[in-house]
């Protein structure tokens, strides 16, 4: 199986780079960028197959960034990571995401959805 | 607040405030203590004020119709006795006119015949003691009656001198030559055709007098008797002076033929004083009453015994009706208040737990942030020391950098929590058999419970209707209970865990367990957040504040009884159908 390729979006630098580097060290094809532009010109540029997103992001919500980048590549799968509840009164994850992960983030609970993820989109 | 409304204070901090509290207790006990008696007061007076009103108009209107009928009565009897002695003497004075006139007075000084007379006169008119014919120079000429008077001289005696004037008298009571009080009645007859005049007299015992003033119908103080225009008593008397002495009471000469006044002696007490005056003598008939129309009023009520007992019983009755209004009014406010004061602690302890919530939140997801960087950096350290070669001390920075990760997710589980406590909590209903929902529950502390050695009694009861409720919060809230239990119990401790009902609407199980118990002061805040008393790192105390909030979400409620060193017992009572508090903690 080739490596998955993940993108993180997240504001906190420290966070994205630290576990890019971790899910690399995992074999996961894994790049990070650190606000929404970054974010929708790496997925115009190059797709990923999992997108990691952090659910509060200056300048756009992630809510309203996975509803963006849903337009014009349907076939991502997205996984929230979030410092709040995954199920937030205000903020509920969309139906389409595939999944929520809180922070601080279990790397092996991490990689089994990522996992899953991609195998979701094999079968698509 | 906590649940029984007292500030969440320390143990040290109540033992100061105790004493206030016990006053302001003893201050509200006593404030409805004052309320009852103000209100039974107020009620009384409301009741009472018209009641001694028209009770006190009744005591005037039966006073005044009782004082004329008294007046009446007294007038009436008074009027009957003037009138008695009136023609008693008329009549005397009639029969003497006659013998005068019917006799010459040959005959009538002749004494045999004298006595004849007497005699008839006596059968017929009766009453009188003797009968003697005096000549105008005042000598007893001829006398009949039991005393020796024939001869004698009256020339000089008032009653002589009168009537030689005036034709007719009537004496006032006297002792004269027999030395006995009695009184005399005389008319004058002029001789025909010769100057000159005769004089019949006859006397009547002072006991006549008497016997006239017997028939009045005279209380224990009141006194009748008859004076002269002097004041000089003619009669005996029971009150006023002797018989032939001055009377102690001053009478006025009658105005009228009969009169009656009200008279004040000294004390104060009153007097009925009526006096009418005797026609053809000086003599007045005095009547002095002290059985007034008041004396009547208290006579009219001592007398009449049930009345007196009847209006008793009714005033004792409606003290008792006044005091069972007030205190059922007093309850049911006092009822009121500590209901309202218990809505507004649990408002209190509602809005800290929200408010707490609020805050647990904002801090849970501030940490969340730098906390995640911490593990991913010492989770990429960590993946970086794994994969390079042993170089010195890699154990000791990979044990250091796996204390960090172990520290990381402590963290994680009390942010997790924080925000779990926070968060809106959806609540998916379904309908859940309870004794499975517990069974279930139990399967998690399996483990536990077998590495502890602690004895599960289970006792589930059999037939008991599903509940609709929500089966993964009720699982936390059960998971919650079961853990703290288990803690509380030393190896080898039982945990005892029963489902039943407590009504038709109420389902309830209890988790009892024969732990240390919980301390009173303790008890008081276990529902609150962050209150924990396990060891630190082992509790994030939250987890019966949350399973409160949620007990309280699904319309049912958690209760808690304890006693040291004896054990804990959780009461969670849950609804049978979910009434269910849509509003977020």
């Amino acid at each position: 199986m080739s490596w998955t390729k993940v993108l993180i979006v997240d504001d906190e630098v420290e966070f994205a780079a630290a576990l890019s580097e971790r899910l690399l060290l995992r074999d996961y094809d894994t790049k990070a960028v650190y606000n929404v532009d970054d974010a929708i010109a790496a997925i115009k540029q190059d797709p990923p197959e999992v997108l990691l997103l952090d659910l509060r992001m200056p300048g756009m919500s992630g809510i309203e960034l996975y509803r963006t980048i849903k337009e014009f590549s349907p076939s991502i799968e997205v996984i929230f990571v979030t410092g709040q509840a995954c199920q937030d009164g205000d903020e509920t994850i969309p139906r389409g995401a595939f999944d929520c992960v809180m922070k601080p983030v279990d790397i092996d609970e991490l990689t089994i959805k990522i996992d899953k993820a991609k195998q979701n989109i094999i079968k698509k | 607040m906590n649940r029984n409304g007292d500030p969440a204070l320390t143990p040290f901090m109540q033992s100061i405030l105790r004493p206030f509290t016990n006053i302001v207790n003893a201050i509200k006990k006593d404030r409805y203590k004052s309320l009852k008696l103000r209100l039974f007061f107020y009620i009384g007076t409301l009741a009472g004020l018209p009641l001694l009103g028209i009770a006190m108009i009744s005591y005037f209107w039966v006073f005044n119709i009782l004082k004329v009928e008294f007046r009446d009565h007294l007038r009436w009897q008074m009027a009957d006795s003037q009138r008695s002695i009136e023609s008693f003497l008329q009549e005397k004075l009639a029969g003497l006119r006659f013998l005068a006139n019917a006799y010459s007075l040959d005959e009538l000084s002749d004494d045999t015949i004298l006595h004849t007379i007497f005699a008839k006169f006596r059968k017929e008119f009766g009453e009188i003691v003797d009968l003697g014919l005096i000549n105008s120079e005042g000598i007893q000429l001829s006398y009949a009656g039991p005393y020796n008077l024939k001869g004698r001289d009256y020339s000089n005696q008032d009653w002589f001198q009168e009537v030689s004037i005036r034709g007719v008298y009537i004496s006032d009571v006297f002792t004269g030559y027999r030395k006995m009080p009695h009184f005399a009645i005389a008319v004058r007859k002029e001789m025909p055709g010769k100057h000159g005049f005769w004089v019949l007299r006859a006397t009547v015992d002072v006991e006549t007098l008497n016997r006239f003033l017997s028939s009045i119908q005279l209380k224990e103080y009141d006194d009748a008797f008859i004076v002269n225009k002097d004041g000089i008593l003619q009669t005996s008397s029971r009150f006023h002076g002797k018989m032939l002495e001055r009377a102690t009471l001053k009478f006025p000469v009658p105005a009228q033929d009969l009169s009656l006044m009200e008279y004040k002696r000294e004390g104060g007490i009153r007097l009925e004083v009526g006096y009418a005056h005797i026609k053809q003598s000086s003599w007045v008939l005095g009547m002095v009453v002290q059985s007034t129309a008041s004396s009547k009023m208290i006579e009219l009520f001592t007398k009449d015994v049930g009345t007196l007992y009847l209006i008793i019983v009714l005033v004792i009755m409606g003290c008792i009706a006044n005091s069972i209004i007030t205190s059922s009014v007093v309850n049911r406010v006092q009822e009121a208040e500590q209901r309202r004061e218990a809505a507004i602690a649990e408002t209190e302890h509602t809005s800290k737990l929200a408010s707490i919530g609020r805050l647990a939140a904002g801090i849970a997801h501030e940490i969340n942030n730098p906390l995640a960087v911490i593990n991913e950096k010492a989770g990429l350290m960590k993946d970086i020391l794994q994969l390079i070669a042993d170089f010195p001390n890699k154990e000791k920075f990979l044990s250091i950098v796996f204390s960090i990760t172990d520290s990381v997710d402590r963290c994680r589980t009390i942010t997790q929590r924080l925000l779990g406590f926070a968060r809106r909590m959806d609540v998916s209903l379904e309908i859940i058999d309870i004794n499975e929902t517990i069974k279930e529950v139990i399967g998690f502390l399996e483990k536990e419970i077998l590495y502890r050695n602690v004895h599960l009694d289970m006792n589930l009861s059999e037939n008991l209707p599903k509940i609709e409720s929500d089966r993964g919060l009720f699982q936390q809230v059960f998971l919650n209970i079961a853990n703290n239990a288990i803690d509380a119990l030393k190896d080898g401790g039982t945990l005892a865990i029963a489902t039943g009902k407590k009504d038709e609407d109420t389902l309830q199980v209890i988790i009892r367990d024969n732990g240390h118990g919980i301390p009173k002061e303790v008890l008081k805040h276990i529902f609150e957040p962050f209150f924990t008393t396990k060891e630190k790192g082992k509790g994030t105390g939250l987890g019966l504040s949350i399973s409160y909030g949620i007990m309280q979400k699904l319309g049912g409620t958690i209760l808690v009884e304890s006693e040291v060193d004896k054990g804990s017992a959780f009461t969670v009572e849950v609804p049978v159908k979910a009434s269910i508090d849509l509003r977020g903690l």
